[in-house]
């Protein structure tokens, strides 16, 4: 199993939401987040008062898939959430040992 | 000691056996008393049947100690999953000792049954000893009752040391039970009303029903110092109420063991639609839906809400000094109509209710004060509404009352109060439909009528903000020019939803229409209703795409149009997020909507020269022409060339009004209309262009003692400029004398043609005015901008406010050769906002120009004053 970790655009999670379900991904966790990498904060003037956002805000999914998923998640959310512009967002993969469903105990693949 | 094999096997069995009946029973019954009576006589028997094999042979044995039923077990009350409360009761001769393991052995034979045992073991002195960090096992010794052992022991433990524990502590037991009650209350947001409410410990469930009956008794008991007549302890005016509750809620919390299989108390989705299908507590009534067995359910726990919040605010009163001296303080804002005795309202003439208008007061007084009505007041209205239902309040003697109610910084609690006497929805039918509705969705967490009070209740309490956010946006409130119309769009934004069809809001405008009907209000406080009810999910949708974009921004600020119109829908949008549920509005959101607030707002101010072209099929320039079809030409002419911001300001009746005003240009060249608008005076002003005149009538105005707060100058394609000034009356010159109406004008008419020296006239007033000294220091900021229009510089000024400021800064803008195309001057407070479109000989302001402006009007506005 593998763990997708997606940082996206706030505007393109609905598009990605979109794309990941027409690939049958309905499960995923979605977290309010903010941060920057080559992407610069910006900066607003409000009645003589300056307004600096150094993190930018983000949306974060993370879905855990069986491994002969992963290539195909990966290419619908790079589709969905790509502009070819700084702040695009990143994603990162990383190994899951065990998942379990808590309602029945359930473990491994078919818990996810 | 009886150690005799215990028959475990057959009392297993005989449980098993007797619970699937008494299931069995209810499916088909569905009597949730007689299911609790059941289990309590089963679940005792088997009780008794241990005693007597392990404790003692003898039903009354042993000498000295006693097995008690106490908590829900007492009061007859096990619920099919519900924990089995006992005391083992000793007299204090030695019985701990020497039953120690016969207690242990007879919890281990109940737990073997599988029946969840809360055991606790006392002797009687400890039983009388009041312990303040186990508040809930004294409570439970009030719902005592007689299993077996020593019966005289019981006795003593009933008759004796309960009341006098009761007498002794009543203080302490009620506090405590009051702090308990709260800050379990305080878990569920303090409302009865959740999408999937627990029957048990949710506001106005079982709990706050036993809490009811336990006020009422430890006060009976304190009196009597002995058990008092339980059928006569609650309030008689809510008993059929409370009755009609308790059985309701216990079928219902009965059939919700039975469904999950397990001690689970809440009213899910699932279990909302099985309760429906299976009419659980409501065989008598008709139920097309799980919203209408809701409502049922919604309506007894708010009966039964509304008892124990009364009995928790009137029975501390009695004890507590501190509460009296609060209560007395409370008491001092009694009124010639209404008294406030231990915080509750009472009607001096309580047949003066009858009169609607004094019911509308009431409601004012109590959104005013944060007081609950008397159950005597809130009787006495229940008795005058139908009356008042053949005739109800209308017009804009009912729109008074319902925006100065909405104003006051307990509005949600008077709206609360309103709805579940009926009479809301009686005042504003349109409400009607969403009265106590569930609609499913994964945010919620509350029925659409508490969403919407709450909803006021989050601005109100922008009043007392903590964070830096709900400061933000705390100021933006104190901003509102009519903070009431946003109330009323809260209370309405979601009024749709009761409606079948997906899309809640056009159904939602549609009860806005009929509810602006009702309350007839302008055209103009009607559009703005219109647009905050229309468009409240506009910054929600903006804020899912990128808030820095300047597309997005653009869009979003396109659709709202106005500076004033954001402040309310950002405030709508802020508050309707945050009644949503607790945990809705967090700091992310609250920080993407901040930032789309102030870059829409700077858009705003950077885009208002966009200019109207009459020959464009516009939909507002063809409902001009609709309306006033004769003067098509007229008004053709006036508006080519106006700013778009222009005709955003202006209602239509405005427009007409000031095209007829610039077609009287020829017979005389300056046309004023003055008028009184709410808490300002607006002096409209069309002539055509020349120098130094905004800058005159701002310097007439303030010579005659007028406070500019706001003034915007727009010109259009002729040259012919719309200025318009609004101001108070800082001396009441024009309240005071009706005919200083006509001479204000007059008086700026010589000013503009030349007759009269304004920096004179100002300099006359400035001088015999003592200077104020200021609160908030002010460091005047002056910028330039040439980006933001194809046409013009915009010059934007932060200055301290002052006395004259604006003729100050645009005689300088004048001297410098600069002419004003647009000006949007705004007041906040102590700060002045100005925002200038200049141009010099028809163009941009060049680079040395905007120098040596900037450096001038430095020095005049941080100049001390002469």
């Amino acid at each position: 199993m593998t763990k997708v970790e997606a940082i996206i655009q706030v505007a393109k999670l609905e598009v990605v939401k979109g794309a990941l379900h027409e690939i049958g991904v309905e499960g995923m966790t979605v977290f309010e987040a903010r941060g920057h990498g080559q992407q610069k904060g910006h900066t607003e003037f409000y009645r003589g008062r300056e307004y600096t956002v150094d993190l930018i805000p983000k949306v974060k999914l993370e879905i855990v898939l069986a491994d002969d998923m992963v290539e195909k998640v990966v290419q619908a959310i790079v589709k969905a959430a790509q502009t070819g512009k700084i702040g695009d967002g990143k994603i990162f993969l990383s190994r899951i040992d065990d998942a379990i469903r808590i309602r029945n105990e359930e473990r491994g693949g078919g818990a996810i | 000691m009886n150690t005799l094999p215990i028959a475990s096997a057959e009392l297993r069995d005989l449980y098993a056996k007797e619970s699937a009946r008494i299931q069995q029973e209810f499916s088909v019954r569905g009597e949730g008393s007689v299911a609790l009576a059941q289990r309590t006589a089963v679940v005792e028997s088997i009780l008794v049947r241990l005693w007597s094999e392990i404790i003692s042979a003898n039903p009354t044995g042993p000498e000295g100690f006693a097995l008690v039923a106490t908590g829900g077990f007492g009061r007859g009350w096990l619920f099919p999953h519900s924990d089995i409360d006992l005391l083992f009761l000793h007299a204090g001769g030695g019985t701990e000792d020497a039953f120690k393991d016969s207690i242990r052995r007879f919890s281990q034979e109940v737990w073997d049954l599988r029946l969840k045992l809360s055991p606790a073991t006392r002797t009687l002195a400890e039983c009388e000893r009041f312990d303040p960090n186990n508040v809930e096992f004294a409570i439970s010794l009030l719902d005592c009752r007689y299993l077996a052992g020593d019966r005289d022991l019981f006795s003593r433990l009933h008759e004796k040391a309960v009341p006098r524990l009761v007498a002794r502590e009543c203080q302490n037991l009620i506090q405590n039970l009051g702090e308990i009650t709260r800050s379990r209350q305080h878990k569920f947001g303090n409302t009865v009303f959740h999408l999937e409410p627990n029957v048990k410990d949710g506001p106005g469930g079982l709990r706050d029903y036993n809490v009811t009956y336990w006020l009422a008794l430890i006060s009976a008991m304190e009196k009597l110092s002995s058990w008092p007549d339980p059928r006569a302890l609650l309030p008689v005016s809510s008993r059929r109420a409370l009755d009609a509750a308790l059985d309701f809620q216990m079928s219902t919390r009965c059939f919700l063991h039975f469904l999950h299989g397990r001690h689970d108390n809440t009213l899910t989705w699932e279990a909302q639609d099985e309760a429906a299908v299976r009419k659980i507590g409501v065989a008598d009534i008709e139920i097309a839906t799980a919203a209408d067995w809701m409502r049922v359910y919604f309506g007894h726990a708010r009966a039964v809400h509304r008892v124990s919040a009364q009995l928790l605010e009137e029975i501390p009163a009695a004890w507590s000094s501190v509460y009296r001296q609060f209560q007395s303080w409370r008491s001092r804002v009694s009124t010639a109509d209404f008294s406030v005795v231990d915080g509750l309202i009472f009607v001096q003439k309580p047949d003066s209710l009858q009169d609607p208008e004094m019911l509308l007061r009431l409601f004012h007084f109590m959104a005013q004060q944060g007081l609950k009505l008397s159950t005597t007041t809130e009787y006495k209205i229940e008795q005058v509404l139908p009356a008042l239902a053949s005739t109800p309040p209308r017009g804009a003697e009912l729109w008074l009352y319902l925006q100065e109610t909405l104003s006051q910084p307990h509005a949600a609690d008077a709206l609360r109060a309103m709805n579940a006497l009926r009479l809301l929805p009686l005042l504003l039918p349109e409400l009607k439909g969403i009265e106590a509705l569930v609609v499913r969705d994964f945010y919620h967490r509350y029925t659409v009528d508490e969403h919407s009070f709450l909803a006021i209740e989050n601005l109100h309490r922008l009043r007392d903000s903590k964070t830096e956010w709900d400061r933000r946006f705390a100021e933006l409130l104190g901003e509102l020019e009519q903070p009431e119309l946003l109330y009323l769009a809260l209370l309405l934004h979601d009024s749709g939803k009761a409606a079948p069809g997906d899309n809640h809001v056009e159904a939602s405008l549609q009860f806005t229409e009929s509810c602006a009907d009702r309350l007839d209000l302008d055209p103009a406080d009607r559009d703005s209703l219109r647009f905050l009810v229309g468009g409240h999910l506009e910054m929600s949708a903006a804020m899912r795409r990128d808030v820095f974009d300047p597309a997005n921004v653009k869009t979003f600020a396109d659709k709202v149009g106005l500076p004033e119109r954001l402040k309310m829908l950002c405030l709508l949008t802020y508050a309707d997020i945050k009644a949503v549920n607790p945990e809705a509005m967090t700091a992310w959101k609250a920080d993407n909507l901040w930032q789309l607030y102030i870059a829409a707002a700077n858009y705003l101010n950077r885009s208002a020269d966009e200019r109207v072209h009459t020959d464009n099929n516009d939909s507002t320039l063809a409902h001009l022409r609709s309306l006033a079809p004769v003067a098509g030409k007229k008004i053709n002419n006036f508006l080519e060339g106006l700013p778009q911001r222009y005709l955003r300001m202006h209602g239509v009746s405005d427009v007409l009004a000031h095209a007829e005003m610039a077609a009287q240009l020829s017979k005389d060249s300056v046309q004023l209309s003055l008028k009184q608008v709410r808490h300002w005076y607006e002096l409209t002003l069309i002539t055509t262009d020349r120098p130094f005149l905004f800058a005159s009538v701002s310097g007439a105005l303030a010579a005659w003692g007028m406070n500019i707060v706001k003034a915007n100058a727009f010109s259009n394609g002729e040259g012919v400029v719309v200025d318009t000034f609004f101001f108070t009356d800082r001396f009441r010159t024009l309240e005071l004398n009706i005919p200083e109406w006509e001479r204000l004008k007059q008086s700026i008419a010589a000013v503009i043609a030349g007759k009269v020296d304004v920096a004179r006239m100002l300099q006359d007033r400035l001088r015999s005015e003592k200077t104020t000294s200021t609160k908030v220091k002010i460091a005047t900021q002056v910028e330039f901008d040439d980006a933001c229009s194809p046409h013009s510089t915009l010059l934007q000024i932060l200055t301290q406010d002052r006395p004259g400021l604006l003729y100050k800064m645009c005689s300088q803008i004048s001297k410098q050769g600069c002419n004003i195309e647009i000006a949007l001057i705004e007041t906040e407070g102590q700060m002045a906002i100005d925002v200038l479109y200049l141009t010099a000989n028809g163009a941009k302001l060049d680079t040395d120009r905007q120098d040596d402006l900037g450096r001038a009007l430095r020095e005049t506005l941080e100049s001390k004053p002469s």
